[in-house]
């Protein structure tokens, strides 16, 4: 593709995370850190790469997200000259689809009619799915399984956000804040964000494919773009 | 002439087809004394309602342009401004929303939200309009204006509050109860012109009680003391609630919703008291202009009518006595014999006559405050300038017009037709800067173009019928564009000196891509190898090679053209030679440059039931569409695409048949692209067709 050196900051390169399949990642931050730009980082790498993403927003509107792209990718093509820009933009909007949802509107019945509709008419066969703005506190273990089912079904990797509070104390034994703690299982990489006081940002995985990780691996990232801050 | 700004309202009326926009209005100006008698809207009694000026407009039974009518009604001054409501008339609804301070969000209490209240809610939010909705047609069967708000609330995203309680529905329509001052309300005489108000009926009290609680729970987060009072569980002042709803109306967090029905005569009278309280008056709203002389930098119109005129023309009628202007002032007063200056074309003028307008009949008046809406007589304007005392030069419009995006070719049928052909043609580009004519001079044709295929054909309806000038029309065209992809040198001699005054010149230099622009030249020429005089020449040759690409023979955009080497003959070298010369070398150079086709891609919005969703994305996806994205409420979704103008010929009747009328999709020019590889090789095929032909 040619677009490779692009994403060498990319977060998920750096990690060497994010390249198998039938994987649910899950970004978690308190509000404002950055976790619908990581989420935008993670698409944006799997497209470079030549893959199909479908980003559904939950609450928030199709211009909104789409700017988020636009936003990052320009950031990018700051960094590292492409040749024609225009295509690199064009292919980002055709391997790209943005879904978005009401709130209430958002249920997996409702998210596998859309995705069969795009399958079988061959418009668009998503590898990756990106879900930001997920209600976990308004989630079921049973809901979540049977969205990894669809998931599955599909051949698709996928990645979610949530969103941590400060005043809430709880936490799974493995380190993974509410509202996420119980459900934490289901995740094969998970991923937290949390602020610096250098202004960066510091990433730490709590679990990368359905390993356990301790110690202080993590990385710096830088705030407005999200890409690692120094290598 | 002083007048208090405060008890000037400035309104638009908006609606889906069909929801009893004309009707509504037409009582309005019945109830304010603008007219005696009621004429139904499709002309029963062959009258016709008073609003809709145009006879296209009679005959459909759709409005299409804005008029503007005065009225007074409890000592304030109303001016009704109809707004359309179809996105293929951008520059005309942008005009219309400018101009108006609030509106009145007419619904069908049986259909409810549609596509198009959709869209014209969508626009009303763009420009910050306050608006009331009032649900109309209550009286008729199905009528649920219950339902309708709560379409309100989820569709529309409006914080919608029912201010009015119907006193029985669909035939049994009796009247309302008023929420704020908790009476009913019934509207005797023939026409409705009586209002008795009585105690509320025994059987719908609680309900009211019910209805009237959640009023107040709504309203009382936008007023402080309203709050208190009901804390204090006092009796609560009509004045306090009514503030509440009027401040909650002006932030746009709050939607009053009234009802009624305008056919049965009742509720317009309550209607017009709620635009008095509750819709913002010109110094509540804030508009701002551009200043020209700061590089159009956004300057706050003062409203003050001590300070220079600054007013816009948003719309031109040709009336018996010439052209007649409306328009809007902003600040400062205007008045007969005073000298204005247009900013557009900083042509100077005098006011000669000043109307006021009622639809189609006027009243002479002497000037016109701030905020007024007027109309001027004997001024030459397009519409959309701005005027403005001399020593201002601000525009309320960017200067900024798109271009055009499709044309076809229209034929007069006779001698006749020509002539009024061209004067509708003349009034029409003055009336809309997006719409444009000319004629091509290899065809002999007359070609029009527009936004879309919807805005051609208006005005090709409206040539027909108000200026009787039938035309045949040819197919509709895309505008290609071309442009090159890579820098490339040239070098090209033109020479003909065989016998006679001989002809020399030789031009070399570069064609390379221009990021931003449409065309630059570049003069590099040093020690005087092509004299001065003769640069201008290549730069002249230049653009005439523009204006015709080689691939399609569309004009060319975003190249940089330079000069850096050439030669001179002393005699036969002349300003011809060096044009032609810099034809030729733009020739070689925009062939080695790698030239591509660029067409308009529009950005296109499908509504409609989910239902649909799969169908509808399928058909953007055949007509070489990118689908952005999906947006889903309900069993309603929204598709937003980018498709390529040349694909969407015919698409509202693919649509219709694929969703059995129920979705309606919208469009608006967004960019211009490549065309891909295999459309571009039949574009030039069939461009070379032609030519063979020609």
């Amino acid at each position: 593709m040619g677009y490779e050196p692009l994403v060498q900051q990319n977060p998920l390169r750096v990690l060497n995370m994010g390249t198998e399949k039938n994987q649910m990642g899950l970004v978690m931050a308190r509000a404002g850190l950055g976790k619908t730009a990581l989420l935008v980082q993670i698409a944006l790498d799997a497209i470079l790469r030549g893959k199909r993403v479908i980003h559904v927003s939950i609450g928030q509107s199709i211009e909104k997200t789409k700017t988020w792209y636009d936003d990052i990718l320009q950031l990018i093509l700051q960094d590292h000259s492409v040749n024609r820009p225009h295509e690199l933009i064009d292919m980002v909007a055709r391997h790209r689809m943005i879904m978005t949802f009401k709130i209430a509107a958002f249920s997996r019945s409702r998210l596998e009619e859309r995705l069969n509709d795009l399958v079988l008419q061959d418009i668009f066969r998503p590898n990756c799915l990106i879900v930001d703005g997920f209600d976990f506190e308004k989630t079921d273990r049973e809901a979540l399984e049977d969205i990894k089912n669809l998931i599955e079904n599909m051949d698709m990797q996928a990645w979610f956000s949530a969103t941590c509070h400060r005043g809430d104390p709880r936490i799974s034994p493995t380190g993974v804040p509410a509202p996420c703690h119980e459900i934490d299982d289901l995740f094969d990489m998970i991923i937290l964000l949390k602020p610096e006081q250098d202004a960066t940002i510091q990433l730490d995985i709590i679990r990368n494919c359905g390993e356990q990780v301790t110690g202080a691996k993590g990385l710096r990232l830088d705030p407005t773009t999200m890409m690692v801050k120094e290598m | 002439m002083k007048k208090d700004l405060g008890k000037v309202r400035n309104i638009g009326i908006s609606a889906h087809i069909d929801s009893g926009k004309t009707t509504l209005t037409e009582r309005i100006l019945f109830y304010t004394q603008r007219i005696h008698a009621i004429h139904e809207v499709r002309g029963k009694d062959g009258v016709g309602a008073t609003m809709d000026s145009m006879e296209l407009e009679k005959e459909r039974g759709i409005t299409i342009q804005s008029a503007a009518t005065y009225c007074s009604w409890k000592d304030y001054d109303i001016n009704i401004i109809d707004t359309p409501g179809h996105v293929d008339f951008t520059i005309e609804v942008e005009r219309a929303l400018r101009v108006l301070d609030g509106a009145v969000l007419i619904l069908c209490s049986v259909g409810g939200v549609q596509s198009q209240s959709i869209t014209v809610n969508r626009q009303m939010t763009r420009y910050k309009v306050p608006r009331i909705a009032f649900i109309n047609k209550c009286d008729r069967t199905g009528a649920n204006p219950f339902r309708v708000t709560q379409q309100l609330r989820d569709k529309l995203d409006l914080n919608a509050i029912m201010i009015q309680l119907p006193i029985g529905l669909e035939s049994d329509l009796e009247g309302m109860i008023d929420l704020v001052c908790m009476k009913a309300v019934y509207f005797d005489g023939d026409q409705g012109e009586t209002i008795r108000y009585e105690p509320i009926p025994a059987g719908l009290q609680e309900e009211a009680d019910a209805k009237r609680e959640e009023l107040l729970d709504a309203v009382s987060m936008f007023s402080d003391e309203l709050m208190e009072a009901m804390l204090e569980e006092s009796e609560i002042p009509e004045s306090l609630i009514h503030d509440a709803i009027r401040r909650g109306t002006l932030s746009l967090e709050l939607t009053p919703v009234m009802i009624g029905s305008a056919y049965k005569n009742k509720g317009v009278q309550l209607l017009l008291d709620a635009v008095n309280a509750y819709l913002p008056c010109p110094t509540d709203v804030e508009n701002t202009a551009l200043d020209l002389d700061q590089d159009e930098s956004e300057v706050v119109v003062s409203n003050d009518p001590a300070d220079p005129l600054v007013a816009l023309a948003f719309k031109l009628e040709d009336g018996r006595y010439g052209q007649l202007t409306y328009i809007r002032t902003y600040q400062g007063v205007i008045q007969k014999g005073d000298t204005i200056i247009n900013s557009r074309t900083g042509k100077k003028a005098k006011v000669g006559r000043l109307v006021r307008m009622h639809a189609n009949e006027m009243e002479e008046i002497d000037g016109a405050g701030s905020g007024d809406i007027v109309a001027l007589f004997g001024i030459d304007c397009a519409s959309g300038d701005t005027f403005c005392n001399p020593g201002l030069n601000w525009s309320m419009s960017s200067m900024h017009v798109p271009a055009p995006v499709i044309s076809l070719a229209i034929k007069p049928v006779d001698n006749k037709a020509q002539i009024n052909m061209s004067k509708a043609l003349n009034r029409f580009t003055k009336e809309d800067p997006t719409f444009k004519t000319f004629v091509d001079h290899e065809t002999n044709e007359t070609i029009i173009s527009g936004m879309g295929e919807l805005h051609l054909e208006v005005y090709i309806e409206r040539m027909k019928r108000e200026y009787k000038a039938e035309v045949e029309v040819g197919a509709p065209q895309v505008a290609y564009r071309e442009t090159i992809t890579q820098r490339a040198e040239f070098d090209y001699t033109h020479k003909k000196q065989t016998g006679g005054s001989g002809q020399y010149g030789r031009v070399a230099g570069f064609i390379e891509p221009l990021e931003e622009g449409e065309y630059e030249f570049v003069d590099q020429i040093v020690g005087g190898v092509i004299p001065r005089e003769f640069i201008s020449s290549c730069d002249k040759g230049f653009q005439k090679s523009l204006e015709k690409g080689t691939l399609t023979g569309s004009p060319i955009t975003g190249v940089r053209l330079g000069i850096n080497d050439g030669s001179y003959h002393a005699v036969d070298s002349s300003d011809i030679a060096f044009q032609l010369a810099a034809i030729g070398g733009f020739k070689q150079g925009y062939a080695k440059a790698i030239p591509i086709i660029m067409e308009p891609i529009m950005k296109v919005a499908v509504e409609g039931p989910s239902e649909f969703q799969g169908a509808v994305m399928g058909s953007l996806n055949q007509r070489r569409g990118v689908i952005i994205g999906t947006f889903e409420e309900g069993n309603y979704t929204v598709v937003e695409a980018e498709m390529p103008l040349a694909e969407m010929f015919g698409y509202s009747t693919t649509l219709r048949s694929l969703t059995q009328g129920k979705a309606e999709f919208t469009m608006e020019f967004a960019t211009y692209k490549q065309v891909p590889k295999s459309v571009a090789e039949e574009l030039i095929k069939a461009f070379a067709a032609q030519k063979k032909d020609a």
